[in-house]
């Protein structure tokens, strides 16, 4: 169903660190124009999950209200990205034998093929939130579209993935309390990587890493489609932590260490050189060695990447990968992270660049998942359209109203 | 014993749709709340507007059925000057005027049009009557009258009998400004019972066969029907017969199985015949049968007026060529 209708939609990203909110006009058209920015520093958002209803519930509305009023217009509906460890994926696969005699695939082949692959039940209390098709394959070629060709055996796989329905619905009531409805939940890797990288790039293979504050989400394309999802619960908050405890200096210290010096490589050669704390130069301030700041951020940022290659497991294969590893997030602007991450993946690795039709204001990294939530949903990445438009109109809102009561 | 029955577990791997977003008002955030009470506020509004518009919508309506008057005061139209009469008959703007009584400094808006409609269509005369506003200031009156084909004489009690003419539908009704010469020319009937009804008497049964017949002769032989004086329906529903007295015929008896034409045919070449005899006085001259005509004479032997006249049947024109029909 299409509408005639010019849709405010807000993208949300309720991250450890910060609450992004952008809201884009989205014309009949599906042309994006992003009228409204809101920023707010997080609060009762651990690891991508909510563990404080009310704090989250301030911060997050915070960021709606800013994001409304710079955008002038009220907000119909949120697109919300959804990341953190509680997230997992599984993939599964059908098969069918081509029904007609002359084994021409035909639609029903394939929808019952899709149906098959994608029916298998998730562990109790658990929510579907992607169902994302790999090619299929035509007695075992890889064909994009088998209607009407000629086979025997139809197959095709699904990454699923699935989350806790509680954890889930805690950060959708965060949308609810701000009494407007999510329409959309669009994994936090696939948004940013859908905004990174072009049909190129997937197409040669690549593998998108996003560094947050408190998870770490990441994707890899191979022949233009997604392969592998997944987050971890670690990323630049552990090396704040790391600081902290090897050099026993404060979070808040840490914290400003890492900011200033800290390098996913060791650079340093010399031990001698040392930065002062705080910088302030007062009492309490004191010189810390730049090799051992390095030296723990180094090794923790290595561990994550290695961490995230292992879950990868044989899905990557660095000559698969044409395109490179593709960092973003915040923690990706951490000198040294490329070369990291060129280490371990054996393969180049650089910082992810907005396309061109992003503003220069919306160019920082902070903002890729916002983003990328508009570019998966509006590109069509994946193989679900956009989400249909919900019903509007007065008589419509007023039903809804009553509705809720 | 009864154990309390297991709780059915949700099906796994429901959607992420399937979870109920409404908050309840104390989970929300006061933004959140102020959101939900403008959206209700909405609501509301909303609500009371399509309530009023239903409302103003209704009132508007029962004004125009009940009120006309304040309907009129709404709009602006000037006083009724002229009543114009549009019509196929007799009447007159001044008996139009009398009837509808128009207030005198009425306005045009404030005419109850059905109403003064309802006031002319009581008069029989008028069949159809159609009233326009013609702006700013005429009331425009398109008449069809009812044509008179016969007349009935009425006597209420010891009341003076009254004249009353007969329309081709059979309504009675009292005419107006006819010409006196053209009705004195009309037929009396005879052999009705007239049942009164709310507006004046029910229609006459049989009149449309009647004023076929009438108008053939009319038409036909104009001879003939100058002395037709008067027509009976006693034996119409009966015997299907129409009789009719003429000046110098006691009874002619017509059927309405056989076509009027063909039976005035035969009378009027009956009559020539018979004013072709050394008595021509009919007495009775009977239409109803198909292949002969019984014919009865003034003074005639019981043998010659129980036979038919042979003669009589002669086809229609056979010795007079003057007849045409």
């Amino acid at each position: 169903m299409s509408s005639n209708r010019t849709r405010i939609i807000a993208a949300v990203e309720i991250g450890t660190n910060k609450i992004v909110v952008l809201v884009g006009q989205v014309s009949p058209s599906r042309l994006l124009h992003i009228i409204g920015v809101g920023v707010a520093s997080a609060r009762g958002i651990m690891k991508g999950e909510v563990v404080d209803y009310k704090a989250a519930c301030e911060a997050t509305h915070e960021a709606l209200e800013m994001a409304s009023t710079r955008a002038g217009a009220d907000i119909q509906e949120v697109w919300l990205a959804q990341s953190g460890g509680h997230l997992d994926a599984f993939y599964n696969e059908a098969s069918v034998n081509v029904k007609s005699a002359d084994n021409i695939v035909t639609a029903l082949d394939m929808a019952t093929v899709c149906a098959m692959a994608k029916e298998k039940e998730l562990p109790e209390g658990r929510s579907r939130i992607h169902e994302i098709r790999r090619p299929y394959r035509l007695d075992g070629r890889t064909v994009p579209a088998p209607e009407h060709l000629v086979a025997r055996r139809l197959e095709v796989g699904y990454w699923i993935i699935h989350g806790p329905a509680s954890k889930v619905s805690d950060n959708i009531h965060v949308i609810g309390g701000y009494h407007l409805e999510v329409r959309e939940l669009v994994l936090a890797s696939l948004a940013s990587g859908s905004l990174l990288t072009n049909t190129e790039e997937r197409t040669k293979g690549a593998l998108v890493i996003d560094m947050g504050k408190g998870v770490t989400d990441y994707v890899l394309y191979r022949d233009g489609h997604v392969l592998v999802t997944g987050t971890l619960a670690v990323a630049g908050e552990h090396l704040t932590n790391d600081l902290s405890l090897g050099l026993r200096i404060t979070t808040a210290q840490a914290e400003m260490l890492k900011l200033r010096h800290a390098r996913g490589t060791i650079q340093t050669r010399d031990k001698t050189d040392k930065v002062w704390l705080n910088g302030d130069g007062a009492f309490g301030d004191r010189q810390i060695s730049k090799l051992a700041i390095e030296t723990i951020t180094a090794a923790r940022t290595l561990e994550i990447l290695e961490v995230v290659k292992q879950k990868l497991g044989p899905a990557f294969e660095a000559q698969h990968c044409g395109a490179g590893v593709i960092l973003t997030g915040g923690t990706s602007r951490m000198p040294g992270l490329e070369e990291a991450a060129a280490r371990i993946f054996s393969l180049p690795a650089r910082r992810g660049e907005a396309p061109t039709w992003v503003n220069d204001e919306l160019r920082d990294p902070m903002f890729s998942t916002a983003l990328g939530i508009f570019e998966f949903a509006l590109r069509g990445a994946h193989e679900h359209p956009v989400p249909a438009p919900r019903k509007s109109g007065w008589l419509v809102s007023l039903a809804r109203i009553f509705a809720t009561t | 014993m009864n154990e309390p029955e297991a709780k059915p577990a949700l099906p796994p791997g429901r959607s992420w749709r399937d979870i109920r977003q409404e908050v309840q008002s104390v989970a929300m955030s006061r933004r959140g709340r102020q959101r939900q009470i403008l959206a209700w506020m909405k609501a509301i509004g909303i609500s009371l507007l399509l309530a009023g518009v239903t409302g103003a919508v209704y009132y508007l309506a029962h004004s125009w059925a009940t009120d006309r008057a304040s309907l009129a005061t709404a709009v602006h139209s000037e006083r009724v000057r002229e009543v114009v009469l549009m019509t196929n008959g007799v009447l007159a703007q001044a008996w139009v005027s009398e009837v509808l009584a128009l207030p005198k400094a009425i306005s045009l808006m404030a005419l109850d049009l059905p109403a003064l409609r309802k006031r002319l269509m009581v008069h029989g005369q008028v069949q159809v009557a159609v009233l326009t506003r013609n702006f700013p200031d005429a009331l425009v009156v398109t008449l069809q009258e009812r044509t008179p084909v016969a007349r009935v004489q009425v006597q209420a009690g010891a009341a003076t009998p009254q004249q009353l003419l007969v329309a081709k539908d059979g309504v009675v009704y009292e005419g107006r400004n006819y010409d006196q010469q053209m009705l004195a020319g009309l037929p009396w009937l005879d052999g009705i019972r007239l049942v009164p009804s709310a507006e004046g008497f029910v229609p006459i049964a049989g009149m449309a066969e009647v004023s076929s017949l009438l108008s053939t002769v009319q038409l036909q032989a104009p001879h003939l029907y100058r002395g037709w004086l008067i027509v009976s329906l006693a034996r119409l529903a009966v015997a299907d017969e129409i009789v009719v007295k003429a000046q110098d015929i006691p009874e002619i008896i017509f059927t309405r199985k056989r076509p009027f034409f063909k039976q005035v045919a035969q009378l009027d070449y009956i009559i020539d015949r018979a004013h072709e005899l050394p008595d021509p006085m009919l007495k009775s001259v009977n239409l109803t049968f198909d292949g002969q005509v019984p014919v009865r004479l003034e003074n005639a032997s019981p043998d010659a007026s129980s036979k038919p006249s042979g003669n009589f049947l002669k086809p229609v024109g056979q010795s007079k060529g003057k007849r045409e029909f």
